[in-house]
């Protein structure tokens, strides 16, 4: 095994999506990660939004909330959370980095609980927080989250953010903006992207040190396979330097 | 019927305790100023409100912070709708006492999301009774089965704090732009709010993000200002645009130093993340919770009193820079690196 953990994977894999120029909203954890990296490597002017007011900083060092003063460090802006979804309603952030307990075929993500009975959850989890507002309004919504069957599971208890809904046009039948939708979803040991036209999940590249078998194995749905299936590229030394001294000195993300 | 307000309000200038007694009310829908459990949290008013035995709370507000987990710390809230049920990100995500009064079903909690509840607000602050709304669409947030508030039989109308449904979906009328959420508007009895000055008439500042504390102010019936600093005004009035609360929105003005600890005050000091770790650790286990609101809540006279225990050490490291407007002597995280005099990223930045 190379010298770097899966969580450094998933954050330089997901700091490569995100292109010098574009914006993206990011919550704290491994997104706040992957975004601080792209603009500290290939993406100096990665146009960062937190929805609690903070537009355009320049990281400093990893803020802990979206509240965080850290998020306002040479900002454009230190607004509101009125104002920042504004930007969000017309279509102004291109990518955000979403999580969740449970993830289906289509990208529909559960943030609100496990269990049949919404009075009476097995488990109850925090709740959307902004992760509706942004995969509803995002261009591209992107997943990062390690990969085993129960979270990748055929059909989730609750949608808090609706991915393509039951796949197809279904997303855009139900009145949520053409063209917007889960994009990449980013694991320990794949990336998939969603097939045009069912909308389903689609492997398109392999981490280093898995198998095609491992990542079936590992989702409680049949993926689908893109014709031609990539070898995620690892880290490079660059980048993991960068991660680990400027990004996440006190590994906070990474040494989870 | 639009819904005005009183007259012009005249904000007065009371202690902590008399802020309180004269305007928090038990059962009283509640909103909270800044971010999560982070930013700005009017946590000494909410201690105080304990203090005094205020309960049965009904809180909406986007998510948790210092002050609902105070509340719940107490079993002093009632009904909660929100979007977030944590309150301190990295700190402990999940409020664990919220989580076990609701399990046991003693506190009602209707969902949203951050969009939806700071629409509602933008709603109640212009006198609108509803919000049209896009990002809903599709998700189980609004589903009637889920309707949180409807189930207990609270939508029917004669509490005139809840809105009749959660929710409409509805044909957009105007544009043809298809489906669109109705969201009802955010009506609260009142407003805590925390800021970093106040003039004696009320007009308020903060510096850093704003999160919706100006949409609260309006929305709000009554409005209780607690901050860091009474300033004159003729100061605040030399660069009127770096105000953000008129003072006709206020009822009432406290000040209150260090009023918003253990969230931070942006270019006064930092949040305490170390303490507050401390609060979600105590929360995991009912003695040590019943010791921890015996030593900060009850134990400590007064605010002053609490802030004197949590000592000038801790406050220095706190104490932000007025350059970044937060602190770069504290180290956070769970294991802190050696002492430094600037973190490294910092340092890289070009500060």
């Amino acid at each position: 095994m190379a010298d770097y953990n899966t969580m450094e994977q998933m954050i330089v894999t997901g700091s490569r999506e995100l292109l010098p120029g574009v914006s993206v909203a990011v919550g704290t954890g491994a997104p706040c990660a992957a975004a601080m990296l792209a603009q500290k490597t290939h993406a100096p002017d990665l146009l960062i939004i937190f929805e609690a007011g903070g537009i355009d900083p320049q990281l400093p060092e990893m803020p802990i909330s979206v509240g965080d003063s850290r998020t306002i460090w040479k900002a454009s802006q230190a607004t509101s959370m009125t104002d920042t979804m504004e930007a969000f309603c017309r279509g102004m952030v291109d990518y955000t980095f979403l999580g969740g307990a449970q993830i289906d075929m289509y990208g529909n993500l559960n943030s609100t609980r496990i269990g049949p009975d919404h009075q009476k959850p097995k488990v109850r989890f925090p709740g959307s927080g902004g992760a509706n507002d942004f995969g509803s309004f995002c261009w591209n919504m992107m997943i990062m989250t390690p990969q085993d069957s129960q979270r990748f599971t055929e059909k989730c208890d609750f949608i808090t953010t609706p991915g393509y809904l039951q796949g197809g046009n279904s997303r855009d039948e139900s009145g949520l903006p053409k063209g917007t939708g889960p994009y990449r979803i980013i694991t320990n040991m794949a990336v998939f992207d969603f097939e045009p036209e069912s909308k389903r999940m689609r492997i398109i590249s392999i981490n280093p040190g898995y198998s095609e078998k491992d990542v079936q194995d590992n989702c409680g749905f049949e993926l689908l396979k893109a014709k031609k299936i990539k070898d995620t590229h690892p880290p490079t030394q660059k980048e993991l330097t960068v991660l680990r001294e400027q990004v996440d000195p006190y590994r906070y993300v990474i040494g989870r | 019927m639009p819904r005005l307000r009183e007259k012009t309000k005249k904000a007065e200038i009371l202690s902590l305790e008399e802020a309180v007694k004269r305007y928090v009310k038990d059962g009283q829908v509640i909103a909270f100023s800044g971010f999560t459990g982070f930013n700005r949290n009017p946590v000494a008013l909410t201690w105080e409100a304990i203090r005094q035995g205020r309960k049965d709370f009904h809180v909406l507000d986007r998510h948790g912070s210092c002050s609902s987990w105070l509340l719940n710390a107490v079993g002093a809230m009632k009904i909660y709708e929100t979007d977030w049920m944590g309150w301190g990100e990295m700190a402990g995500k999940l409020d664990i006492n919220l989580n076990k009064r609701y399990q046991r079903g003693e506190v009602i909690l209707e969902d949203y999301s951050h969009g939806a509840i700071a629409m509602r607000f933008l709603a109640g602050a212009i006198g609108a009774p509803f919000i049209p709304y896009y990002a809903p669409l599709g998700s189980d947030l609004y589903d009637d089965k889920y309707d949180a508030l409807g189930k207990a039989g609270l939508r029917d109308g004669k509490h005139p704090k809840i809105s009749k449904k959660k929710y409409i979906q509805m044909d957009e009328p105007f544009w043809g732009d298809g489906q669109v959420m109705l969201l009802p508007a955010a009506r609260p009895d009142i407003a805590l709010i925390h800021v970093a000055q106040c003039g004696e008439k009320g007009t308020a500042r903060w510096r850093g993000i704003g999160t919706i504390d100006k949409e609260l102010v309006f929305a709000c019936d009554k409005v209780i200002i607690t901050c860091e600093e009474i300033v004159p005004e003729s100061e605040l009035r030399k660069e009127p645009n770096l105000n953000q609360i008129p003072y006709f929105t206020v009822d009432a003005i406290v000040e209150c130093p260090y009023g918003g600890y253990p969230s931070a005050v942006p270019f006064y000091y930092d949040y305490d993340a170390p303490f507050m770790r401390g609060m979600d650790a105590a929360s995991r286990n009912e003695d040590d919770m019943k010791k921890w609101v015996d030593e900060w809540i009850y134990g400590p006279a007064t605010w002053n009193d609490l802030i004197v225990k949590v000592g000038a050490k801790r406050l220095l490291e706190l104490k932000a820079d007025s350059t970044t407007g937060y602190s770069t002597r504290i180290l956070r995280g769970k294991k802190p690196a050696p002492r430094v005099t600037m973190p490294l990223s910092v340092a890289r930045s070009g500060y």
